[in-house]
């Protein structure tokens, strides 16, 4: 094809950083033929993945995770509610008491900007209020205070800080820590019959009242979710693709798994290539291997903090 | 309430003339041109730099110079009770078009003619100053983007309580209904780009305090300065220099 021979022409003569910019799609299938990516991984391996509890220190839990490049900060803050009359024992997760949120601000990515908002933020957003909620990690009996009276309100918010790909499963993962992080604040009755919050520092002894919940202070997580997104293109399959390959990519597969092996979630949102199952089966191979990886790194940054 | 105690000592333990632990790091996002987190006490910023690049709005081009836009939002767990607007609200929108000011006095716009230079500035965390955190970090974030600039600009907020001048008012301390001096300057050239004063002052109090608050600045430029010149060797470093 005359195309072709031009673009080998110019190849020979073009930078490489160039010839990225221009033909990435090219620059892409030359690194994908030879089984490896530009920056030096195999098609299966993820990037860096490391996890910091405790990021921001006004919230009641946090956690500040990177993969690679792509950086998110999830920081869950709790209040007091009343219950719904129909479940009084739980706190709730119907849309009301666990609320997920999920934002891109300006800074992620130059494809951001004040008034044009990143059209995947409220996927993303759904995505992971729909995991977190039937994946069943929180069990809602713990979210209760009073029964019928008072139940915790749970605002979790996750702020992309840096988008480079694989958006989802840095912001699970960072959800998963944040509410493995997270302490339930001491709260006491107030004279008026009310909850408040009591301040830690030791303020317990003037205000002179019974705090209501001395003993529980951790959420106890059953099996949490873990995720992993594959870019698929022609044959290949490229785990924890980079936003540069999601953007050359024909499509991509996330799959969630929870620790007891289950599979969560699957989500491919359409695009050209025709899988068979197994693809898919490839798919969540990966991600098992992925999650062990994963529950590793979590675990010790729960062993550190605990240490302190 | 007493902000200073007898013995000299605010409420977080430091003396009057003191600020707060100071802390940057630059190159923080990947995907942004230029980057960097400011931190003061307890007050944590994040500043990304987008530019020079094309106008998005082709009918605010300019001929002769850059556009310098800012867009400053605070998260919603940046506050001790949780936030419902983070950004929009006339808080937030007066800031923006303040630290664009002030940014836009030191930046060489007329040297990106037709082009347009986003300043974005997030609050991780607030306990008082997040103005002049936003300045320090977009300084640095510029710096980073080498974006090309007359000066540094930094800021730094100064009170006056129980009689006494306050450099670097933490939150507690800015919600106590007394005056708040916010100075924003460009150390070399030794000019006042930014001053912003609240509440009520005697005027010869107001120039005590004024210039508590252009020595904090000036601290805070010799930091900044400090992690320039380290960036700037680690840069070096890399490259195999």
């Amino acid at each position: 094809m005359g195309l072709s021979n031009v673009v080998g022409d110019l190849s020979l003569e073009m930078e490489v950083d160039a010839f990225r910019r221009l033909f990435p799609l090219r620059f892409y299938e030359r690194h994908l033929s030879e089984s490896i990516r530009p920056d030096g991984r195999t098609l299966k391996s993820a990037r860096d993945t490391s996890v910091a509890l405790g990021a921001v220190a006004s919230a009641d839990g946090s956690a500040l995770t990177k993969i690679g490049s792509t950086t998110m900060l999830a920081a869950a803050k709790m209040e007091v509610m009343t219950p719904s009359a129909d479940a009084p024992d739980e706190g709730s997760i119907d849309c009301c008491f666990v609320a997920v949120e999920y934002y891109m601000p300006s800074i992620c990515s130059p494809l951001v900007r004040p008034g044009r908002p990143a059209e995947i933020a409220p996927v993303i957003s759904k995505q992971l209020y729909d995991t977190i909620l039937s994946s069943g990690m929180i069990d809602l009996k713990e979210l209760s205070l009073i029964s019928g009276k008072a139940a915790w309100m749970v605002y979790l918010d996750i702020y992309c800080l840096d988008a480079d790909g694989a958006l989802f499963d840095a912001a699970l993962l960072s959800a998963v820590a944040a509410f493995s992080h997270l302490r339930f604040p001491v709260v006491s009755l107030n004279d008026e019959g009310r909850l408040v919050m009591v301040p830690e520092e030791g303020n317990g002894d003037k205000s002179g009242k019974e705090v209501v919940n001395k003993e529980k202070r951790k959420l106890s997580l059953s099996s949490p979710p873990f995720s992993l997104t594959c870019a698929l293109h022609k044959n290949y399959i490229l785990a924890d693709p980079t936003s540069e390959e999601e953007a050359v990519m024909e499509t991509f597969v996330t799959v969630v798994l929870n620790s007891s092996g289950h599979l969560v979630s699957l989500y491919k949102p359409g695009g050209p290539v025709l899988t068979q199952t197994s693809v898919i089966q490839d798919c969540i191979a990966l991600t098992r291997q992925r999650m062990k990886e994963v529950q590793e790194i979590l675990d010790e940054s729960i062993s550190g903090m605990e240490i302190d | 309430m007493e902000y200073v105690s007898p013995e000299g000592l605010r409420i977080d333990g430091r003396r009057p003339m003191e600020m707060r632990k100071l802390h940057a790091e630059m190159g923080v996002v990947a995907k942004a041109d230029g980057s960097a987190v400011f931190v003061m006490g307890n007050t944590k910023v994040i500043a990304a730099v987008y530019g020079p690049r094309e106008v998005q709005n082709r009918s605010q081009q300019m001929s002769d110079q850059a556009l310098v836009r800012c867009e400053y939002s605070m998260a919603n767990f940046s506050t001790g009770d949780r936030m419902r607007k983070g950004k929009g609200d006339r808080r937030s929108t007066e800031i923006s078009l303040v630290v664009r000011q002030t940014m836009e006095a030191c930046i060489l716009t007329h040297l990106m003619p037709r082009s347009q230079i986003d300043i974005y500035v997030q609050v991780l965390q607030a306990d008082g100053g997040t103005r002049c955190a936003c300045i320090n970090a977009a300084t640095l974030a510029l710096a980073d983007a080498a974006i090309p600039m007359r000066d540094l600009v930094t800021s730094c907020s100064a009170g006056y309580l129980n009689s006494t001048p306050l450099l670097d008012l933490n939150y507690v301390e800015d919600s106590a209904g007394g005056p708040d001096v916010t100075v924003g300057i460009l150390p070399k050239m030794d000019k006042v780009t930014l001053l912003q004063m609240d509440s009520k002052l005697p005027i010869d109090t107001f120039d005590n305090v004024m210039q508590l608050a252009i020595e904090g600045c000036k601290a805070v430029a010799t930091y900044i300065r400090e992690v320039l010149l380290e960036n700037t060797k680690q840069l070096e470093y890399h490259r195999g220099v």
